[in-house]
């Protein structure tokens, strides 16, 4: 085979290559646009009543889940909580707001605090209940819940301007992503 | 010897008479013993009266106490407990950085804080003065006062912010948490206060109760030693009048017995040693032994019959009869006592009177007795009236038996049917007996549901009249005896 030859193919491979994982990631999102009405399936993020925001966008959300950002506008720290290892809920925060994986998470977790990037580590709880009662008491909390195990302790902000169970909302988890989070 | 033997039984003889004359023979009848009894039984129950006062006064009070103070210290105690356990658990969230930990310890003390709240409440609920007001506000305000930094330094532990939280723990929670125990024991001082008071008042009922118990005791100890003592007494004297009584009719008896036993020893020594040798002597001798024999036989038969009376289950042959015959039968019985004294006898009998049930033989007896007594007693006027008559109102045939003797003395009617009974105006007038007659009659009388009474007059005569109830209406007295008779007859 010429280079010429060679380098259709490899162009060809690498062109497959980028376009596979795109179509994939927009039939996700898509499903995920589609699958908006359901509760239980929306992952609400949830912070303590006194918090007075009520919206955030979804890069302000990414900025305080990755830990650039550790206080909110009245002062409070931020206190970060998530959802044990496993969880369908923590898979989908990895995935659509942290963007990686678990090991990759714990990895860049490891190392901010290592640097000192990451002042104060998320708190790793073991149930939504306990998640709920941790943003009830803490007025600096923020957490995920699914929708459908809010209740009126916690306050629920919008992203980008949507609640969970209006149409377009982003953060949806998804069931059938288990093995290939893990 | 024998000297001796006689003033050993004349002082015998002599001590119930002392006995009976002394003040112990004189002092409490029974009378006054059942009066001193309930003097007791009411001094008794007025004292229990104010003790179950006290009581109920002591019982209430506690309650009361229980129920404000002590339950008051006891919720007051518990707020402290909880009150420290929302301290103590918002503390123990800062002893670990287990997330999971953190919020089970800021749930214990939410847990608590709000078990303390209620307490809050319920004690401004309960409170019964404007003091009582006044602490339970200032308790709520300061309760709020350090929630509001316990939630803050809850959020700052969670948040990860300890040394934030451990400082204002330090400035302002130690502080507001100060107020709160204090306030919680100033609420505890009061209800202490109150308990002590409360205390007091039962410390003093139980005081005055104690000392009523005390009093009832020894006065109830008192009087009821007084009456049994008084019974006792009464006892005493009632056997040794009896015994006086039974030693007055040994007396008697022996006297009675020894008079036609004399005149019986006479008439046998004058047969024996000759002085009755024609038919006309030895019929005259005959003739005194004959009747002293038979006033003998009527002594013994007398003090037998009085026996029989007194069995406790005398066996009687009850049937109809009518007072026509007892009547007969009583003057046939008699007839020779009344002829040989002069007597005449009057009788107005009723006609058409109706049975009566009972023993014909017995009251037969009584009647006997009646008329016995009325030829003895009637010294002047030798006239005796038996008479029979219907009493509707108390459905009774009435038999009485009047004579115009020496009369009765008003302090003996009360006496004269009391068994070896007999009066000091007949023992001076040297008039024998045995002094069971009455007391046998009446006896006779009763048995058959009957009753003897008497209405005497001291020199003008004496009526004893026996009351019988007519067949049908006979009390049960008699039915039961029937019963017993019957079955012996049958």
């Amino acid at each position: 085979m010429s280079t010429r030859g060679c380098a259709i193919i490899l162009a060809i491979v690498v062109v497959v290559a980028l376009a596979f994982p795109r179509e994939h990631s927009a039939q996700a999102a898509s499903a995920a646009l589609d699958a908006r009405a359901n509760p239980s399936q929306s992952l609400a993020i949830v912070v303590n009543r006194s918090n007075p925001i009520n919206n955030l966008s979804f890069s302000e959300l990414r900025k305080i889940f990755m830990g650039d950002r550790n206080h909110w506008p009245n002062g409070h720290r931020i206190a970060i909580v998530m959802l044990e290892y496993g969880q369908p809920e923590r898979r989908a925060v990895l995935r659509l707001i942290y963007r990686m994986d678990e090991k990759t998470y714990q990895d860049v977790l490891l190392r901010g605090m290592f640097r000192g990037d990451v002042f104060v580590a998320p708190k790793t709880l073991a149930s939504p209940t306990i998640v709920r009662k941790f943003v009830f008491n803490a007025p600096g909390g923020i957490g995920y819940l699914r929708a459908s195990d809010v209740d009126e302790s916690v306050k629920v902000i919008r992203i980008d301007g949507l609640l969970p169970e209006d149409k377009g909302y982003r953060l949806q988890i998804d069931e059938s992503s288990k093995a290939t989070d893990d | 010897m024998q000297k001796a033997s006689n003033l050993a039984r004349r002082r015998l003889a002599s001590v119930p008479t002392l006995i009976r004359n002394s003040w112990l023979g004189r002092s409490l009848s029974p009378h006054l013993s059942i009066v001193a009894l309930v003097l007791v039984l009411v001094a008794e129950v007025g004292v229990a009266v104010f003790v179950i006062r006290d009581l109920s006064r002591s019982y209430a009070t506690v309650e009361n106490m229980y129920n404000g103070s002590v339950q008051g210290l006891l919720r007051v105690g518990d707020m402290q407990y909880e009150a420290q356990e929302t301290r103590r658990s918002t503390l123990y969230a800062l002893t670990t950085n287990d997330g999971n930990l953190q919020v089970s310890y800021a749930d214990q003390s939410r847990d608590a804080d709000r078990r303390v709240t209620q307490g809050i409440a319920q004690y401004l609920a309960n409170a019964r003065t404007a003091q009582e007001t006044r602490a339970g506000q200032q308790l709520a305000k300061d309760w709020t006062d350090y929630l509001r930094v316990r939630d803050e330094v809850l959020g700052l532990i969670l948040e990860g912010s300890s040394r934030e939280a451990v400082h204002l723990d330090l400035n302002l929670g130690v502080s507001e948490f100060d107020h709160v125990r204090r306030d919680l024991d100033d609420v505890k001082k009061s209800y202490d206060a109150e308990a002590s008071q409360q205390l007091a008042t039962v410390a003093e009922l139980s005081r005055a109760s104690m000392g009523r118990l005390t009093a009832a005791l020894v006065s109830g100890l008192f009087l009821g030693t007084i009456a049994v003592w008084a019974i006792q007494r009464s006892r005493m004297r009632s056997a040794m009048q009896l015994a006086q009584l039974q030693m007055d009719f040994v007396a008697s008896v022996s006297h009675e017995l020894r008079t036609p036993l004399t005149a019986i020893m006479t008439a046998a020594e004058n047969v024996r040693d000759g002085f009755a040798l024609s038919r006309e002597g030895l019929f005259e001798q005959g003739s005194v032994i004959t009747d002293q024999a038979n006033q003998l036989m009527a002594i013994v038969d007398q003090v037998l019959l009085f026996a029989a009376t007194r069995q406790a289950k005398p066996t009687y042959f009850l049937r109809e009869i009518y007072v026509n015959d007892v009547i007969e039968e009583a003057l046939r019985s008699t007839q020779s006592l009344i002829e040989g004294a002069g007597f005449s006898v009057e009788t107005k009998i009723e006609a058409d009177l109706p049975p009566v049930i009972a023993d014909l033989s017995v009251l037969s007896q009584c009647l006997q007795n009646l008329i016995v007594n009325a030829v003895k007693y009637s010294t002047t006027n030798n006239w005796i009236s038996i008479s029979a008559r219907m009493d509707p109102d108390e459905n009774t045939v009435l038999m009485s038996v009047q004579d115009r003797g020496i009369g009765i003395d008003r302090a003996d009617l009360t006496h004269i049917f009391d068994p070896f009974y007999r009066s000091p105006q007949v023992v001076g007038a040297r008039i024998q007996g045995t002094g069971l007659g009455l007391s046998i009659a009446k006896r006779s009388a009763e048995v058959f549901g009957g009753q003897l009474t008497v209405s005497s007059q001291i020199g003008v005569g004496s009526v004893f009249t026996v009351h019988m109830p007519i067949a049908g209406a006979v009390r049960h007295e008699a039915s039961s005896t029937e019963k017993a008779i019957g079955g012996a007859r049958a």
